[in-house]
C-alpha cells in the first residue's frame, strides 16, 4: 500500500515537473524529461500493479489506496457480482488491473478505474487493460475507457499518455519532425479552462469527463501543478481527479 | 559505513582561496573548470557566459612562499544569451565546457561551448605596442597627407602587459540537441562535440562542416529511452573514444570502422543489482561524467551515488567501485523532489592516476587512493581555506550517535553541491567550483 502511495506521490511531482519544464530558459532539456518520464512510467506501474482497490465512492475514482476491501463492487454495483474480496489476495502481486474491475460493467471500476485512467481513457481494446504490466488478460468487458488511453500500447509504453510526456522532452527543436510542442501547449491550453470544473472536487461521476479532450487528465494534472501535487492530503482522499493523474 | 582516512598521500592546504562576491547572482555559479596541459593556466566558466583564466605565479626567491598562488589572467565574455527565432527558443550562454589546445606558441588556445555553440579563443599577451605611424597621430586621428613631410618606420615600444582573448573560430549551427561535452583530439587537428543524441567531429580550420559520427536518434522519438551524457577522446589514440548513457552503460567507438561509430567496439556495462531496485534506479545509473585516466588504459565513470573505474579490457563489470554519498540513498524520492537527483557531478583522475576525487553536497568533495583503497572528505568552505591551514576530513553520521565534528545527513545543505572539480595535471593542486566560489588547494609536502 504504502508503494502505491509513494507512486502516486512520484506521479503527482512527475507530472509537475514535466509541466514546469515546458517553461524553462534554454528549451527543454532532453535528457531530464527522459529521465522524469521514466520514472512516472514506473511509478505508474507501480500503482497500477498493486492489489487492492482504492475506495470508490460514487464521486470518487481511483483515489489512493484506503485499507478499505475493493468498494468498487460495492459502488459500481453494475449488474454483475463485484469480484470477492480473495480475488484481491489471489491476485496480489503480479498486475491485474483489469481483474479489480470484472465485475461491473460500467464504465467505472475502481482499480480498473487506475488503470482506465491510467490509459487515460480511448480505445475500448480490453486487451490493452492489462498492458499496464500485467501478463493476464483483462476481463473480456473492460470498459472502452480504460482501452482509450491504452491505445499503441502494445508494444510501446502507454503511447497517448506518453505523448504528452514525451511530447516535451524530444521535441527536436527546430527539426522537422512528427513531434510539434505545439500539440502540448494547446492541450494544455484547453484542459486548463475546463480545470474549475475538475477541482471542484464534485464528483463528476463519470470519469468519462475528464476523458473527454484524452489528454485532459494528464494534461490537467500537469496544468495545475500546484493545484494538485500540492493538494496531496485531498488526494489522498478520494480526489477523483488523483485518478486524472494516475491516468498519466 | 566509510571510515576515511588521513593516509592520503598528501595533505591539501589553501595557499588562496579565490572568491568573487559574497552576494552571489545566478550569472556567477562556475559550470566548468579545467587546467590547461602544463597546469599553468586554470579556466572556469560560468553561467553568465564568462571565461576567467588563472594563470600560475611563477617561483620567485623573494617570495618563496607564494609560489604557486593562481591569479586573474585574463576575464572574456565567450557566449552571449541568444534566441533561436524559428524555434522560439532561447539560448542560454552558460559555459557547459572548457577543453585547452595543447600549447603550440605564444599563444593559449581553448575551445568553450554552451548549449548549441562552439568557439575557439586564442588567448595572447600584448606587452609591445607600435609607435610612430604616418599617416596616423598617437590618439588613432588621421592625419593630413599634405601635412606630412617625412616618412618614418614605426617601432615596437614595451607597454603594459594586455592580455586579449579574441575569437578565432565559430563553431555553430551543427547541434539540434544540447551539447554536453567537448574533446580535443589526440591529433590536435580535430575535437568532437556531443549533444543529446548525436556526437560530431570537427576539424579546428573548418567551421561550416562537421561530421557526424554517433547518432542515436531513433525514427520515432516515442521509442527513446536513452541519450548520451558525456564523450571523450582516448588520450593517445586518436581513433577510439568513448561516450556514456542515460542508461549507466559506456560504449567505446573506432572510427576506423566505418564514418558512422552507431556500433561500437566495445560495450561496457554492469548488471544492476536488483536488491537496489527503486523507481530511480534509472536515474541514479545515468552516467554524468566520462574520463579516460592519462594512461589511456582505465575509464572512469560518475553516476549518481558511485564513481567506477573500468579497464578497458574488460566490459562486463568496472575493476573498482566507490560509494560517494551512499546515505543519500534512502532519500532518493526527497532528492527528487528537489530536483537534486539530477545534478550532474564529474569525476577527475590526478596526474599518476593513483587517486580520483568528486564532489558531492554540502561543498564536500572526496579523493579516493586507488592503491590504499582509502578515501577522504574534504569541504571547501571560508571558514576552513586560511592560507596554510590543513583541510580537515569530514564525515558524515548516518544514523545513531553523532560524534562531535561530525554531521548528520539530514543537516547536509544541498544547495552546496560541487559539480566541478580539476587537478592539475602533474603536481597535486586541484580546484574545486563551490556554487559561485573557487578553491584551489595544494599540497605542500613538508
Amino acid at each position: 500500500m504504502e508503494f502505491k502511495l509513494e507512486a502516486h506521490r512520484i506521479v503527482s511531482i512527475s507530472l509537475g515537473k514535466i509541466y514546469s519544464a515546458r517553461g524553462q530558459r534554454g528549451g527543454l532539456k532532453l535528457h531530464k524529461n527522459l529521465l522524469v518520464s521514466l520514472v512516472l512510467r514506473s511509478a505508474r506501474q507501480v500503482y497500477l500493479s498493486e492489489p487492492g482497490c482504492p475506495p470508490e465512492p460514487p464521486h470518487a475514482a481511483c483515489g489512493p489506496p484506503e485499507e478499505e476491501p475493493p468498494p468498487c463492487t460495492t459502488v459500481w454495483a453494475a449488474g454483475e457480482p463485484p469480484p470477492p474480496p480473495q480475488d484481491e489476495a489471489a491476485r496480489g502481486g503480479p498486475r491485474l488491473p483489469g481483474a479489480d474491475c470484472e465485475g461491473p460493467r460500467s464504465r467505472r471500476c475502481c482499480c480498473g478505474c487506475s488503470c482506465c485512467c491510467a490509459a487515460g481513457g480511448g480505445e475500448a481494446n480490453p486487451a490493452d487493460c492489462a498492458t499496464a504490466g500485467a501478463a493476464a488478460p483483462p476481463p473480456p468487458h473492460c470498459p472502452r475507457k480504460r482501452s482509450a488511453g491504452e491505445r499503441g500500447q502494445a508494444g510501446s509504453p502507454v503511447k497517448k499518455p506518453r505523448r504528452e510526456v514525451e511530447d516535451p522532452p524530444p521535441p527536436p527543436p527546430g527539426e522537422q519532425e512528427d513531434m510539434d510542442t505545439g500539440n502540448v501547449a494547446s492541450l494544455i491550453s484547453i484542459f486548463g479552462s475546463s480545470f474549475s470544473g475538475l477541482l471542484s472536487k464534485e464528483p463528476k461521476g463519470r470519469r468519462r469527463a475528464p476523458l473527454d479532450g484524452s489528454e485532459t487528465a494528464p494534461a490537467e494534472a500537469a496544468a495545475e501543478p500546484g493545484q494538485i501535487c500540492c493538494d496531496e492530503p485531498v488526494l489522498r482522499t478520494l480526489n477523483p481527479w488523483s485518478t486524472a493523474i494516475v491516468a498519466f | 559505513m566509510k571510515c576515511f582516512s588521513r593516509y592520503l598521500p598528501y595533505i591539501f592546504r589553501p595557499p588562496s582561496a579565490i572568491l568573487s562576491s559574497s552576494c552571489h547572482a545566478e550569472a556567477d555559479i562556475i559550470s566548468t573548470v579545467e587546467f590547461n596541459h602544463t597546469g599553468e593556466l586554470l579556466a572556469t566558466g560560468d553561467k553568465g557566459g564568462r571565461v576567467v583564466i588563472f594563470q600560475r605565479e611563477q617561483e620567485s626567491k623573494h617570495q618563496p612562499h607564494r609560489r604557486g598562488e593562481y591569479n586573474v589572467y585574463s576575464t572574456f565574455q565567450s557566449h552571449e544569451p541568444e534566441f533561436d527565432y524559428l524555434k522560439s527558443l532561447e539560448i542560454e550562454e552558460k559555459i557547459n565546457k572548457i577543453r585547452w589546445l595543447p600549447q603550440q606558441n605564444a599563444a593559449y588556445f581553448l575551445l568553450s561551448t554552451n548549449d548549441k555553440t562552439v568557439k575557439l579563443w586564442k588567448v595572447s599577451e600584448r606587452d609591445k605596442r607600435p609607435e610612430g605611424y604616418n599617416l596616423k597621430d598617437e590618439d588613432g586621428r588621421l592625419r593630413d597627407p599634405s601635412m606630412i613631410t617625412m616618412l618614418r618606420v614605426p617601432v615596437l615600444r614595451p607597454m603594459d602587459l594586455m592580455v586579449e582573448a579574441t575569437p578565432r573560430r565559430v563553431f555553430a549551427n551543427a547541434h539540434t540537441y544540447h551539447i554536453n561535452s567537448i574533446s580535443v583530439n589526440s591529433d590536435y587537428e580535430t575535437y568532437m562535440s556531443a549533444d543529446d543524441l548525436r556526437i560530431n567531429l570537427w576539424n579546428f580550420e573548418i567551421t561550416n562542416q562537421s561530421f557526424n559520427i554517433v547518432d542515436i536518434k531513433p525514427a520515432n522519438m516515442e521509442e527513446l529511452t536513452e541519450v548520451i551524457t558525456a564523450a571523450e577522446f582516448h588520450p593517445h589514440h586518436c581513433n577510439t573514444f568513448v561516450y556514456s548513457s542515460s542508461k549507466g552503460t559506456i560504449r567505446l567507438c573506432d572510427m576506423r570502422t566505418s564514418a558512422l561509430c552507431d556500433r561500437h567496439a566495445k560495450f561496457f556495462e554492469e548488471p544492476e543489482d536488483p536488491s537496489n531496485r527503486s523507481f530511480f534506479s534509472e536515474i541514479i545509473s545515468s552516467i554524468s561524467d566520462v574520463k579516460f585516466s592519462h594512461s589511456g588504459r582505465y575509464i572512469m565513470t560518475r553516476d549518481y551515488l558511485t564513481v567506477k573505474v573500468w579497464d578497458l579490457n574488460m566490459e562486463n563489470r568496472p575493476i573498482e567501485t566507490y560509494q560517494v554519498h551512499d546515505y543519500l540513498r534512502s532519500k532518493l524520492c526527497s532528492l527528487y523532489e528537489n530536483d537534486c537527483i539530477f545534478d550532474k557531478f564529474e569525476c577527475v583522475w590526478n596526474g599518476s592516476d593513483s587517486v580520483i576525487m568528486t564532489g558531492s553536497y554540502n561543498n564536500f568533495f572526496r579523493m579516493f587512493d586507488r592503491n590504499t583503497k582509502r578515501d577522504v572528505t574534504l569541504e571547501a568552505s571560508r571558514e576552513n581555506s586560511k592560507p596554510r591551514a590543513i583541510l580537515k576530513p569530514r564525515k558524515v553520521c548516518v544514523g545513531g550517535k553523532r560524534r562531535k565534528d561530525e554531521i548528520s545527513v539530514d543537516s547536509l545543505d544541498f544547495s552546496k553541491k560541487i559539480l566541478h572539480t580539476a587537478w592539475h595535471p602533474s603536481e597535486n593542486i586541484i580546484a574545486v567550483a563551490a556554487t559561485n566560489n573557487l578553491y584551489i588547494f595544494q599540497d605542500k609536502v613538508n
